[in-house]
């Protein structure tokens, strides 16, 4: 079917502005992981940005702020993360039982499950549901899933206008950005930024700053896309397996509006969203609530059980998607990576994230979960750079509420990343390679450690300057110079010393 | 590009590869399940009194209005909000008790209405299937007195009757009530918000704008309601 055969199912007294071409800006952060730089060179521009930094440290300020009251004021919080992780280690461990569960269960209250091997199985499925509906436009509930599927721009060259309808994601859309974060996907665009983007993409001259106005201005807009738009896109929070529902968290009432009011409903997951039972969302809507967004409940959840005659959607679709998931199943210290609820917790306690933002990680999945997630995802076959992305201080583990111990991965994955290019015969001629080679070999033998040792003295001689500092040396022990001194070595090594003294001694 | 079903079965099989199809049985699963760690708080410990007083402290910290009702005084007690809310059209379930609808009001009873209808009503009266004093969390299960979950979505003014004795301290408590789980729920905690624009909590972005709640003192009353 072409686009031209879709008839338009609603018309709008104004034309969406999102129709029109406007160049996207030239520094737009590449978000695909297959494209992307890697993330020494990605960081670069967000360092040189001040602006950038400041927002992103400001958002961050406030969200583990009120994070970190609200854990304290529980005092079951450490068996409460015991038991999700508990909850979401016994959901992946039988995932295939919960799974076949969750589909009998979904499909005996009227919905239909789809199951999607990869990212273009998935974007293929949900157009096909759109054409059968003959929807030329689809209003969208924030899903990172379908961020990292990149659904969008496949559904626009399909001949489907898509409607974001989170106020992060229409700042994000209409101003042609990037998410930067999985909550707050627009915490590095400040208010008169959105200004200006609401102002130019929706007609507002007279706009004013304010987020109160800004958030009306936005809430004016959907209306009526809300109201007459019948198709709608979410993601899932959680599926469970005991009764086929589908769990969605929100705050803003855009998720209920998307849920409730269209005539057809498309809800895409990943495989390893499933819990077994309904009353574990005890404890996960606890733990969830608390980390994302620092509130003993969020507004609104909304759990719903394939077709309800008479309320909401009458028809129902759930695309499970694996998309290198399955994989990341195997592996024994990997598995963890897919206990993760999206929180963000991780990226908030993060001292890297902190300086860098979300862009720098090349993929819609940012900070300590994006670093061992995004590389398997990719089945290691890009994204290399991420597993070091850390200082392993181990913050991110300290608050995740699924308690993935994201330094445990990170060693593993530099270590298969370490195995990839031994494999790489050009690696042979790298000067890291080669002088970790050389330093194998020195290190492994006492009298070449002690000539080594000898030579090197000789040779830092030549730049310890008179203070007895290293102000700059060459090649690659400049990377350490270029941004502190190095102190210059002492005149006796610690075995010289411990010689001298055992001498005297006797 | 596969077809659902051969996607289907080569992704079930990449799954029990790395489960082990062996284990990967309804029976482990239960036995393994029924196992888990839950050392978290399950059931409150404040007294009747505390645990009302920390619902209205929640509620009101959402910036929801509450008043306080005897079981017998309800009606009167819906009419005199209604009455001070200004509203006219108000929408509601076909299952809430006759009395609740005062007298000199546009009611809209909820039998398949139209959207627009909805969406042009001022307000909407319901019941509520629970309440969670914890996080001030009100809880739909969406029957005949709660309505279809659009009635609560789209007027701009939600008046919900709460008896005392629906209120539970803890989520899990509220768990334990759904000894069969509901197929649809709406939980509620304070009108709807965002904080996507440097985070600066705005209140009123899509749900309805205004929460008053009607709480009636079921719970010191003799003839207790259920």
């Amino acid at each position: 079917m072409t686009t031209a055969e879709l008839a338009p199912v609603s018309q709008h007294p104004v034309e969406p502005p999102i129709s029109q071409p406007i160049e996207p800006p030239a520094d737009r952060p590449i978000l695909d992981p297959t494209k992307a730089a890697a993330f020494p060179a990605a960081v670069l521009p967000v360092l040189r940005n001040p602006q950038l930094r400041k927002n992103v440290a400001h958002a961050i300020d406030v969200i583990q702020a009120k994070r970190t009251r609200l854990v304290e004021e529980k005092t079951d919080w450490q068996e409460l993360r015991s038991a999700a992780s508990g909850i979401r280690d016994e959901a992946l461990s039988h995932l295939g039982t919960y799974l076949e569960q969750f589909e009998e269960r979904c499909t005996a209250a009227g919905g239909t499950v789809h199951w999607a091997g990869d990212a273009a199985d998935a974007r293929r499925i949900i157009l096909d549901i759109l054409r059968e509906e003959k929807a030329s436009e689809v209003i969208k509930i924030k899903t990172m899933t379908s961020a990292e599927i990149q659904l969008n721009p496949f559904l626009e060259a399909g001949g489907v206008g898509v409607f974001e309808t989170d106020l992060a994601e229409i700042i994000l859309q209409l101003g042609e950005g990037e998410p930067s974060h999985i909550v707050v996907p627009a915490l590095h665009v400040n208010r008169s930024q959105v200004r200006e983007i609401f102002a130019r993409r929706m007609g507002l001259k007279d706009l004013s700053d304010d987020p109160k106005a800004l958030t009306a201005a936005a809430r004016n807009y959907l209306r009526r896309k809300f109201l007459e738009i019948p198709t709608a896109i979410s993601g899932a929070n959680f599926l469970v397996a005991e009764t086929g529902s589908v769990v969605v968290v929100e705050s803003e009432g855009n998720g209920r509006m998307c849920l409730t009011l269209p005539r057809t409903m498309i809800s895409i997951a990943g495989i390893e969203k499933v819990v077994p039972r309904f009353r574990d969302l005890e404890v996960m809507l606890q733990v969830l609530a608390r980390s994302a967004t620092g509130e003993r409940m969020n507004p609104y959840n909304s759990i719903w059980t394939g077709v309800t005659p008479g309320d909401g959607p009458q028809r129902f679709h759930v695309v499970l998607l694996d998309n290198g998931r399955s994989q990341i199943l195997a592996g024994k210290t990997e598995r963890q990576t897919l206990r993760c609820i999206r929180c963000a917790a991780c990226m908030n306690a993060c001292p890297v994230y902190r300086q860098t933002g979300g862009h720098a990680y090349g993929s819609v999945y940012p900070g300590p979960i994006g670093a061992i997630l995004t590389p398997q995802l990719m089945q290691m076959h890009h994204a290399q750079s991420l597993p070091y992305a850390s200082s392993l201080c181990g913050a991110c583990y300290e608050v995740c509420p699924v308690k993935i111990n994201i330094p445990e991965v990170l060693l593993e994955l530099r270590s298969q990343v370490v195995h990839q290019e031994r494999r790489q015969t050009l690696r042979f001629f790298d000067p890291m390679y080669l002088g970790l080679r050389i330093a194998n070999l020195l290190f492994s033998r006492a009298w070449l450690f002690h000539a080594a040792q000898r030579l090197g003295r000789i040779g830092l001689g030549l730049f310890t300057r008179r203070d007895g500092w290293i102000h700059s040396l060459p090649s690659l022990g400049a990377k350490w110079t270029q941004t502190r001194d190095l102190r210059g070595l002492p005149e006796q090594t610690f075995h010289a010393w411990w010689a001298a003294r055992e001498k005297e001694a006797k | 590009m596969s077809t659902s079903s051969e996607s289907r079965q080569q992704i079930l099989k990449r799954i029990y590869a790395a489960t082990g199809s062996e284990a990967d049985q309804p029976e482990q699963a239960a036995a393994q399940w029924s196992a888990l760690p839950r050392g978290y708080i399950q059931a409150g410990s404040m007294s009747g009194e505390a645990r009302i007083e920390r619902m209205v402290e929640r509620l009101r910290e959402y910036d929801a209005e509450v008043s306080e009702c005897e079981p017998e005084e309800l009606a009167a007690a819906i009419a005199a909000q209604l009455k001070a809310s200004g509203k006219r059209s108000i929408v509601a379930p076909a299952g809430l008790p006759p009395e609740w609808l005062a007298p000199g009001y546009d009611w809209k009873i909820d039998r398949d209405l139209q959207t627009e209808e909805i969406e042009k009503a001022e307000g909407v009266l319901t019941a509520c299937f629970c309440a969670i004093a914890d996080s001030g969390t009100i809880v739909l299960h969406h029957s005949a007195s709660e309505g279809r979950r659009v009635i609560t979505l789209l007027p701009d003014w939600h008046l919900c009757v709460l008896k005392a004795s629906q209120v539970v301290e803890t989520l899990p408590e509220y768990f334990a009530r759904c000894q069969t789980p509901p197929a649809l729920v709406t939980t509620i905690s304070g009108p709807s918000a965002t904080a996507d624009i440097e985070m600066t909590r705005i209140k009123g972005v899509h749900g309805p704008r205004f929460m008053n709640v009607i709480l009636v003192r079921d719970d010191r009353s003799k003839t207790r309601l259920n």
